[in-house]
């Protein structure tokens, strides 16, 4: 009893989810930071030498095994120096809220630091943004140049033939235009695994009703007792496997499949041909 | 009512019978079933509980008895101890002694602040009435376990050089064996034996230059810190120890060679020091890939005769089984998605593929930086014979040009994309008995078995899961945040309990009352 009125709750849920789903707006594509010329901080902002110092030991502390201790990128945290939303930021209008909330998607955790703490952080990472915009040559940075390495003929070849990028992707159509969108690093990283940035195309998940009508919906999160999904007025709705009928469409994962298939040159030829389609 | 009164003459029974009065040597070699005295519960390493009251066939009836909450941000990345019915867990700075029955604190100790590295931490150790914390500013600080009142406090490390600590010690006799981190400079690799009375060092093993073997066979390299609990097998008096990378990390041209003893498992003499054997899993490393992972002991069969093996599934994707009288390898097969070797030697060790090393264009690798594991903790489950481990299908992309130049991580690299899964290893073979997906990106969750046939760990999301063994089936879960070490489990007043950290807090689960019975 109990789960036929689960199920019926879900159903009808997912009637009306179907029948408002609309085409939600894209999103801006935003460009890695990597491949931007060096960033400084937009407001110009100073801060007294013994808050940067200050600064320095708790980022140290708190967010150099990531970030690095001199900002520039760590063991798995992304370089601040080149960061946009640095470069926003007026004396930790976006980075404390970031810091605050964490980026749990990204593995970043939130922090629950003193103002003093996290006013010094803000204080030594403007610094270090505008004193690496100084400095000439990258330090842990890739640069657009140093990709230049593959022959576009061949990727296009491959991208073809034996790579199957075909298959969902046309030069002319999705990918029109996309070397000017994205450069360098963003490029490379975009075309090996698009997630985790604005995905063109989402994976779906696709409940199937009683009466045998689908409904679809952006998924969220999902894991083996759950599904979540945007519902049209952009809420999350979250519906246990056992009390619907459901599949997960990932066009992310022929891309994974191919992680496994590229040759380091294939990978270099398809980027020299993505990097044609300005 | 008849129930509740047989529970009460039970638990005085069990009371009766355990004489958990601290935990002196002989303790920790035969660990009683209702403490939980070392990180990994034995000294094998096995995280094998012969615990039975919590099955198959009642989990589902599991109810969660207390909540512990930490109060801070920093999740929990440390399994607990329980010694005399008080559980210590920690976070960075943080020791905190807790109620076992009841989940309330009896004390809470908090470093000062400091500026090393504050990126998790992986627990404390107890001996005699001493429970040991080791910081990040790379001090290990002996506590009166029933007071919480500092008994000596002495400096491991140099944390203005680059060291750190996450280390949950390891205690074997007398000795206190701590380890340090230290991948942002190029310093030697160093474990250190302190009297676990006085807190006077005893000896210090270098895996690097200067201290360790001669330049020649580090070929220049510093690194490989030891900043994970090892095992130890008392027969044989050897501690085995996995070792971290080399140091500079992606820039492999200013070291050549094989890089002796970064990424390899090491064994010593733990009243000496002194290496006894090394075996190196990854040579010449340039991926970060640690060989931290636990060396997990197990007296089994193996080519149709017993032996003493020592078996890691290691950070860059190969499962070994190894001799550990000796050193010998007896088997080497990969658990997880691998593409940086040209094969495997006539020593067991995997060849690098020189082509596969950080580029100035970039090189695509299996697996990525954050490994094909991780430090999270496997088990072995002898009566099935399989390792089971918390697995990562994960590609990365690396860096190097020369302006990166020969310092610290010396390149950039880029995790892409990864997938996970607990995968069941036959130790016999290599081959991957069965693996459930616990979701997208690198896992966290450590492993726990059970006597009684159940697997327990974490999903990628706010999960524990319990499986069943023998074929990796789901039989319970319930939502605790991220799980980011392995679950522990022991028994008291007759009730087992289950402890799982999840986000910052620390959850224990039992059956219902009316429903625990003793085996």
């Amino acid at each position: 009893m109990k789960a036929t009125r689960i199920l019926s709750k879900a159903a009808a849920a997912l009637v009306l989810m179907g029948s408002m789903l609309a085409q939600r707006p894209p999103r801006d594509p935003s460009q890695s930071p990597a491949a931007l010329p060096r960033l400084k901080s937009g407001t110009p902002q100073t801060y007294p030498p013994e808050q940067i110092q200050a600064g320095a030991q708790r980022f140290a502390a708190q967010c150099g095994f990531c970030h690095g201790r001199d900002a520039t990128g760590g063991e798995s945290g992304p370089d601040l120096t080149r960061s946009e939303l640095v470069a926003r930021d007026v004396r930790g209008d976006q980075i404390g809220p970031l810091l605050r909330a964490g980026r749990p998607d990204a593995g970043m955790p939130s922090f629950s630091l003193p103002e003093s703490d996290l006013n010094s952080i803000v204080a030594f990472v403007h610094n270090q943004m505008d004193r690496f915009a100084t400095l000439a040559g990258g330090r842990r940075t890739v640069e657009p140049p140093d990709l230049a390495t593959g022959n576009a003929a061949d990727g296009q070849a491959y991208f073809n033939g034996p790579g199957g990028c075909s298959g969902c992707h046309s030069p002319t159509g999705d990918l029109s235009g996309i070397a000017s969108r994205y450069k360098g690093l963003a490029l490379l990283q975009r075309m090996l695994y698009p997630s985790g940035r604005p995905a063109l195309s989402a994976p779906k998940a696709v409940f199937t009703l009683e009466s045998g009508q689908t409904v679809a919906a952006p998924l969220v999160a999902q894991d083996e007792f759950s599904v979540t999904v945007l519902d049209p007025l952009g809420a999350r709705q979250t519906y246990q496997r056992s009390a619907v009928k459901v599949k997960i469409e990932d066009p992310m994962s022929a891309h994974f499949t191919q992680l496994g298939r590229y040759t380091d040159g294939d990978m270099h030829n398809v980027f020299a041909y993505l990097d044609t389609l300005k | 009512m008849n129930r509740i009164c047989l529970g009460i003459a039970v638990s005085a029974a069990w009371i009766a019978a355990a004489s958990a009065q601290s935990a002196d040597a002989n303790k920790l070699l035969n660990p009683p079933a209702d403490a939980w005295l070392t990180y990994h519960g034995a000294y094998n390493g096995q995280r094998h509980s012969a615990l039975r009251q919590i099955a198959p066939e009642n989990i589902e009836r599991l109810e969660k008895v207390w909540t512990f909450q930490t109060g801070q941000n920093a999740p929990i990345k440390a399994s607990p101890i329980l010694m005399d019915g008080v559980l210590y867990i920690t976070t960075p700075d943080n020791l905190w002694a807790i109620d076992a029955r009841t989940g309330k604190q009896r004390w809470h100790y908090q470093h000062p602040m400091n500026n090393a590295f504050h990126i998790g931490h992986r627990g404390a150790a107890v001996y005699k009435d001493t429970v040991y914390l080791t910081t990040p500013d790379c001090h290990l600080i002996a506590f009166h376990a029933k007071s919480g009142k500092i008994k000596w406090n002495v400096v491991i490390a140099d944390s203005n050089k680059g060291y750190w600590s996450t280390n949950a010690p390891l205690v074997v006799k007398n000795h206190v064996l701590v380890g340090v981190s230290g991948d942002f400079d190029n310093v030697p690799g160093q474990l250190k034996s302190i009297d676990a009375d006085t807190g006077k060092t005893q000896w210090i093993f270098y895996s690097t230059p200067p201290g360790g073997g001669p330049e020649s066979e580090s070929g220049g390299a510093t690194g490989g810190q030891m900043w994970t609990t090892g095992t130890y097998d008392p027969e044989l008096n050897l501690v085995f120890v996995g070792t971290g990378n080399p140091t500079p990390v992606l820039n492999g041209s200013v070291r050549l060679g094989d890089n002796r003893w970064t990424c390899s498992i090491v064994a010593l003499n733990p009243d000496t020091g002194k290496l006894v054997w090394g075996f190196q899993v990854s040579p010449h490393d340039t991926h970060d890939w640690d060989a931290n992972e636990v060396p997990v002991l197990a007296d089994a069969e193996f080519g149709g005769r017993p032996r003493k093996l020592l078996m890691q599934a290691s950070r860059n994707g190969y499962f070994f089984v190894l001799d550990r009288t000796v050193g010998k390898n007896l088997l080497t097969a990969p658990f997880a998605a691998v593409n940086w070797t040209k094969g495997i030697d006539s020593s067991g060790r995997p060849i690098p593929d020189p082509a596969k090393e950080p580029a100035k264009d970039g090189v695509l690798v299996a697996p990525n930086e954050a490994g094909a594991t991780n430090f999270r903790p496997p088990s072995f489950d002898p009566k099935t014979g399989l390792f089971i481990v918390s697995a990562q299908d994960g590609y990365g992309i690396y860096f190097f040009k020369a302006e990166h130049g020969g310092y610290g991580w010396a390149g950039a690299d880029y995790n892409v994309a990864g997938k996970s899964f607990l995968r069941a290893i036959d130790y016999r073979t290599g081959r991957i008995a069965w693996e459930h997906g616990i979701g997208d990106g690198a896992g966290t969750a450590g492993v726990l078995t059970t006597d009684s046939g159940l697997t327990i760990s974490g999903d990628n999301r706010t999960s524990v899961l319990a499986l069943r063994t023998s074929d990796g089936a789901t039989l319970w879960h319930a939502d605790v945040g991220r799980v980011q070490n392995a679950p522990v489990t022991y028994a008291l007043d007759g009730k087992q309990y289950l402890i799982v950290a999840g986000g910052s807090s620390l959850h224990a689960f039992a059956l219902p009352d009316s429903k625990h019975g003793v085996d």
